[in-house]
C-alpha cells in the first residue's frame, strides 16, 4: 500500500515537473509562472527534499551468499487472567486477529445505521473494535515506512509513541463512552445539528420529513 | 553454416579494429613514453580499446562496491502507470489514516480537554457545529463521510482477498471500480443524509 | 499525514548516515544542495533527439523516450533520450524497437535481451508505466502517442535500461528453491507424485523470475530489502504446494516475521502486470491462508 507520505513525494514530484514544463514555455507565459512559482516556492519546502528517498545500493555478503533471513518474531502480550505470565504472539497470529477485529467490526458498523445508535455496551466494543484496529494499522503504517534495518532507532520511538498514543486514547475514549452519551449517539447528534443540510439549494420544505430529512431518502 | 558466418564475422571484426587501432600506433610512437606515463598527454584511445588492468578479486569486488554506490535509483510511483490495484490500496490506507487519524485526535483531546477547560462534550460539539455555515458542515461531513464508505467496502474487498477468493485481474478490477462508485454514491448519502 | 511528513523530517539527520561522504560531489542541484540518490531525471526536451536514420515518404514516425544513465560518468544525472523510429521499418515489438536503435541509431543504448521470445526475463522493463518483457510487448501503433521505456522501478540502475537484480537473487537462493527430503523415495529411483498434486503446480512452474511483479510491486520499492516480493513468495509457495518437499514447517517458519511476508498488503500491481499471465497474489493469498490454519492461537 502506498503511504500518504509517498503520495506527498509523489504530489511534490508532479510539482517539479510541472514547474520544470513552463519554464521551457515562451517568454510571456514564463515570466507570469516564475513569478508563480516564486510565490509558491517559500511555502513547498519538501519538494526538492524526498522523503525517505532509498539510500545507495550496499549489497550484503557476496552475490552467491543466500539474503538473510530475519528471525521469527513473537510479540508479547501480557494474557488477561491477571497472572505474571506472558504468552508469545507470533507474527501470523497477530495479522489473523486483525483480521477477525475487521470482520467483528462489520456487524457493528451496519448496526447503529440500521438501530440509528448502539446501546452502551455495544457502543463501547466498537469504539474499542475501531482503536484496536486503528493501532495494528498504524502499526503496519510504522512498519512499512520506518523499516527496522535502516533506522531501528526511530522505529523504537515510533513503536513506544504509538503504543502510549493508543493508551491515552483508550483513556480518553473510557471517559467519554462513561460520561457522555456514546460515540454513536454523538455523531448522530453532531450529524443532524441545527440547521438542515438537505435544504442546501432547495426551497421546498414540504419535502422533509418531521426530522429534518429528506422524506425520500428515508426509506 | 552458423559456424562460418560467426568466423566471417569475427574475421570482420579484428579488420576493423586493426584499421581503427593503426592511426593510434603511429601517434603513439611520436609521443614520448615518458608523457604518457606522468599523464601529461592521454592516448586517443579510449573505450573499446582502452587499456585494461589485471586487478585481485578482492580489488575488483570494492570497484563494483564503489560503483554500487553511485546508481541511481530508477523511477517508480512518478512512472508507474496509475492502475485501480495500486491507486484504491494507497486509497485505503488514507481513507483509513484520516479515520483512525481524527478517532486518536479526538480520543485524546477529550482525555485532556479539562486540563486546558475545553469543552469536548457532546452536546457542546453539536451546539457548535450548528452555528458553523452549512458549506463547511457539509465539507466536515464530507470528509468523514467518503473515507468512512470507501474504507468499509474496500475492507470487504480486502477480506475476502485475504480467503483467497476474487484474485483474478478482471475480478480485481471489476469489484475495484464497483468500490469506486458504490462508495461515491453512500459518502454522497451520508454527506446530505 | 501531517504527522508522517513532520516524522520524516525528523529521519534526516539518520538517513544522511547512509549517504557516504563521497556522493556528495556526485549531484548538485541548480539549488547547490546534494540531492538524494533518486537523482531527478532529465526531461526528454533537454536532451538531443537522435532520429530515424532515413524516413521513407510514407513513413510511420513513432517517438521513444527511452532513460538513460552512463555509469561511467557517475555525476551526471539520468535522462531521457528521445529516439524517433519508422515503425514500417521496425518489427513489431519494442524488443525489435530498442534492438534497431541500437544497430542502426545509437550503439550506446544498453539493455538486455537474450530469447526474444519471453522465455529468458532478460528484457523487462517498464513500457509506458508497465512492467513487461520488451520481447512480449507490441509497439502502440498510435503514433500520435509518444512511447516512454524506463528500467524497472525502484531499482538500483547498472546503466541505461539495465538494472541491478542482485539482491533479487540472493533472496532467490534465501527461500532454497530445491526439493528438500529426509527420506529416500519408495523404489529407491524418483520421489512420485499423484496427478492431482502434479496440477497444484500448474502456474506456479511457469515463472521465468524476469522481477517485473516485484518491481511493480509499491511495498517491495520502500522494503526490498527484506520483503521478498511477489516472485520470492510465488516461488516460495511452489515448494510449499509441492507434495513431495518434506521441509515445509521451516519454510514456513522463515517466513514467520513481520518483513518476509506480512509485507505484502494486497495491492495486486504483481498480477496485474506478469507478462506470463501468472497470478502471485493468488499464491500469497494461499501462503497466507496455509500460515494461519496452521498457526496456532
Amino acid at each position: 500500500m502506498a503511504s500518504t507520505t509517498r503520495l506527498g513525494m509523489l504530489c511534490a514530484r508532479q510539482f517539479q515537473a510541472s514547474s520544470r514544463r513552463v519554464l521551457l514555455q515562451p517568454q510571456s507565459l514564463r515570466q507570469s509562472s516564475t513569478t508563480l512559482s516564486q510565490r509558491i516556492a517559500p511555502f513547498s519546502t519538501t519538494t526538492q527534499r524526498k522523503i525517505l528517498p532509498p539510500g545507495p545500493q550496499v549489497v550484503r555478503g557476496g552475490v552467491n551468499e543466500a539474503a538473510p533471513v530475519p528471525p521469527p518474531q513473537y510479540v508479547i502480550i501480557p494474557r488477561n487472567n491477571g497472572t505474571a505470565v506472558l504468552s508469545a504472539m507470533n507474527t501470523t497470529s497477530q495479522l489473523f486477529s486483525e483480521r477477525a477485529i475487521s470482520v467483528a467490526l462489520i456487524p457493528l458498523t451496519l448496526a447503529p445505521f440500521a438501530a440509528g445508535s448502539l446501546n452502551p455496551t455495544t457502543d463501547a466494543l466498537l469504539v474499542a473494535g475501531i482503536l484496536v484496529h486503528s493501532h495494528m494499522g498504524f502499526q503496519q503504517i510504522i512498519t512499512d515506512y520506518i523499516p527496522q534495518w535502516r533506522m531501528p532507532g526511530y522505529r523504537k520511538l515510533f513503536d513506544y509513541a504509538l503504543l502510549l498514543a493508543t493508551l491515552l486514547v483508550g483513556i480518553g475514549f473510557y471517559e467519554f463512552e462513561t460520561n457522555d452519551v456514546g460515540l454513536t449517539e454523538a455523531i448522530k447528534r453532531i450529524w443532524h445539528a441545527g440547521a438542515n443540510d438537505a435544504t442546501v439549494g432547495k426551497s421546498d420544505l414540504n419535502a422533509l420529513g418531521h426530522d429534518g430529512k429528506l422524506k425520500n431518502l428515508k426509506e | 553454416m552458423s559456424v562460418n558466418m560467426f568466423s566471417q564475422r569475427a574475421l570482420q571484426t579484428s579488420m576493423r579494429r586493426l584499421a581503427l587501432a593503426r592511426p593510434t600506433t603511429t601517434t603513439m610512437r611520436m609521443i614520448s613514453p615518458a608523457a604518457i606515463a606522468t599523464g601529461q598527454i592521454r592516448p586517443a584511445t579510449s573505450g573499446p580499446h582502452a587499456n585494461t588492468v589485471s586487478v585481485s578479486s578482492d580489488e575488483a569486488y570494492k570497484l563494483l562496491a564503489e560503483q554500487r554506490v553511485h546508481r541511481p535509483v530508477s523511477p517508480h510511483l512518478g512512472i508507474y502507470q496509475p492502475q485501480v490495484t495500486w491507486y484504491l490500496s494507497a486509497l485505503n490506507r488514507i481513507t483509513g489514516s484520516i479515520l483512525s487519524g481524527s478517532f486518536y485526535l479526538f480520543g485524546f483531546a477529550y482525555l485532556v480537554a479539562p486540563a486546558f477547560g475545553w469543552h469536548l462534550e457532546s452536546a457542546s460539539i453539536a451546539a457548535a457545529f450548528a452555528s458553523w455555515p452549512i458549506v463547511v458542515k457539509l465539507l466536515v461531513k464530507g470528509t468523514m463521510a467518503f473515507p468512512l464508505a470507501f474504507h468499509s467496502l474496500n475492507g470487504l474487498r480486502h477480506l475476502t482477498w485475504d480467503m483467497g477468493a476474487v484474485l483474478t485481474n478482471r475480478q480485481v478490477q471489476v469489484t475495484g471500480w464497483a468500490i469506486v462508485v458504490l462508495s461515491s454514491i453512500s459518502g454522497l448519502y451520508l454527506m446530505f443524509s | 499525514m501531517a504527522s508522517l511528513r513532520s516524522a520524516s523530517r525528523l529521519t534526516t539527520p539518520a538517513r544522511s548516515l547512509f549517504r557516504p561522504a563521497v556522493r556528495t560531489y556526485a549531484t548538485i542541484s541548480e539549488s547547490g544542495a546534494p540531492t538524494a540518490p533518486t537523482r531527478n531525471l532529465v526531461p526528454p526536451e533537454e536532451t538531443k533527439t537522435v532520429k530515424e536514420p532515413a524516413p521513407s515518404k510514407d513513413a510511420k514516425i513513432k517517438t521513444f523516450h527511452i532513460y538513460r544513465w552512463n555509469p561511467d560518468e557517475p555525476a551526471s544525472k539520468p535522462r531521457m533520450q528521445t529516439y524517433t523510429l519508422d515503425l514500417n521499418k521496425t518489427g513489431p515489438m519494442v524488443l525489435d524497437a530498442l534492438i534497431r536503435i541500437k544497430n542502426e541509431v545509437d550503439p550506446t543504448l544498453t539493455f538486455r535481451r537474450s530469447c526474444r521470445e519471453g522465455i529468458c526475463g532478460s528484457c523487462a522493463m517498464n513500457i509506458d508505466g508497465i512492467n513487461t518483457l520488451a520481447c512480449l510487448c507490441r509497439i502502440p501503433t498510435d503514433t500520435a502517442k509518444e512511447s516512454r521505456v524506463y528500467p524497472l522501478p525502484h531499482t538500483y540502475v547498472v546503466k541505461d535500461l539495465v538494472p541491478d537484480l542482485t539482491h533479487f537473487y540472493k533472496q532467490y537462493k534465501s527461500i532454497k528453491p530445491y526439493l528438500q527430503r529426509d527420506t529416500k523415495p519408495e523404489d529407491g529411483r524418483e520421489n512420485r507424485q499423484s496427478r492431482d498434486d502434479r496440477k497444484k503446480l500448474d502456474g506456479l512452474y511457469e515463472c521465468i523470475l524476469c522481477a517485473c511483479c516485484s518491481t511493480s510491486c509499491p511495498s517491495y520499492w520502500w522494503n526490498s530489502e527484506q520483503y521478498l516480493g511477489p516472485a520470492m513468495l510465488l516461488q516460495s509457495y511452489r515448494w510449499l504446494a509441492d507434495s513431495r518437499d518434506e521441509r515445509k514447517a521451516e519454510r514456513k517458519e522463515a517466513l514467520e516475521n513481520s518483513m518476509s511476508l506480512y509485507r505484502c498488503h494486497t495491492i495486486l500491481n504483481c498480477s496485474r502486470t506478469c507478462p506470463k499471465g501468472l497470478n502471485p497474489a493468488k499464491a500469497i493469498a494461499e501462503i497466507k491462508k496455509s500460515m494461519a490454519i496452521g498457526s496456532s492461537m
